[in-house]
């Protein structure tokens, strides 16, 4: 599994272990009534599972399970070699995940920010996650589309 | 595939199948008003779709297809399958405990459903910290 991807998966896992502990402090907020403010943390567990866990998840093993692109002959004549570089441009992919981590902590700590603060920066914050996650998304698809390609002999 | 993958990825499956079922179910409800209860499970719904099926499916396949241990490192190449199993046993039983439970809670507001439902969260968070425990130590560079 190259680096990428264990940054990756270990970030998703993170995310795991907090948007469970959420959830969990969510129901048992309606036993044991903890206070108000734990409501807030509704939107942050829902961001933390969805894209912080699954997305990411998916995202780290697709980045090292795709078929890798094409071998071929490189610009200085040498051949292409299996790794890193027959998984795509690896800025790119640090890129996708700066812009994924920045836009699930932008929403996941700015929408339970707003309700407790009620300041306006939270909900600024939280207003512009939507375009660092569609970021994100383009620059994934864009890197990995052209792995998805038929992988050995008559496949 | 080890039998404690095979597990998650079936039990992944009928999750799949009941959770789908259910949508149906609501989808008919919403036109024929087949019943109350049907509106009352919506969040566990949600819950057997992202927890039962997704999430479990990439418990299972990540637990068969994460680089191995090796040897020397760990008693067992991919970890401890006694801690993977309690992983399922707390994952599934927190699931079917809300699934069962919290639909009555929302139509009742009885503090021993609630108790019940709070365990359900409980038990599904020791799951998921029970996996990254399992997990982190195989997220390493392949032989």
């Amino acid at each position: 599994m190259p680096s990428t991807s264990r940054i990756c998966v270990r970030a998703s896992l993170a995310y795991l272990a907090v948007g469970a502990v959420l959830g969990a402090l969510l129901l048992i907020n309606r036993w044991l009534p903890l206070g108000a403010w734990v409501y807030a943390l509704k939107i942050s567990h829902v961001q933390f599972l969805i894209v912080g866990w699954l997305t990411q998840f998916i995202l780290g093993v697709g980045w090292w399970l795709f078929p890798p692109l094409q071998l071929g002959r490189q610009p200085d004549g040498t051949m292409a070699r299996r790794g890193q570089a027959t998984r795509g441009s690896e800025s790119l992919f640090w890129m996708t995940l700066g812009l994924l981590n920045t836009g699930v902590l932008l929403r996941g700590l700015g929408a339970p920010l707003q309700v407790w603060t009620h300041q306006d920066w939270p909900r600024a914050a939280s207003g512009l996650s939507g375009f660092f996650l569609l970021a994100a998304a383009i620059a994934f698809v864009l890197n990995i589309w052209a792995r998805i390609r038929a992988l050995g002999r008559g496949a | 595939m080890p039998p404690l993958a095979r597990t998650f990825v079936k039990a992944a499956f009928l999750y799949f199948v009941a959770a789908f079922l259910l949508g149906a179910l609501m989808m008919l409800d919403q036109w024929l008003g087949l019943g109350r209860w049907l509106r009352a499970v919506y969040l566990s719904q949600l819950h057997l779709l992202v927890v039962g099926w997704i999430s479990q499916l990439a418990i299972g396949v990540a637990y068969w297809i994460f680089p191995r241990f090796r040897r020397g490192e760990a008693a067992e190449p991919r970890g401890s399958a006694a801690l993977g199993w309690a992983v399922f046993y707390s994952l599934n039983a927190g699931l079917l405990l809300r699934f069962l439970f919290e639909p009555f809670l929302l139509m009742d507001r009885a503090p021993w459903l609630a108790a019940l439902v709070a365990l359900s969260g409980v038990l599904q968070a020791l799951a998921a910290l029970g996996f990254g425990w399992l997990i982190w130590g195989r997220v390493r560079p392949m032989e």
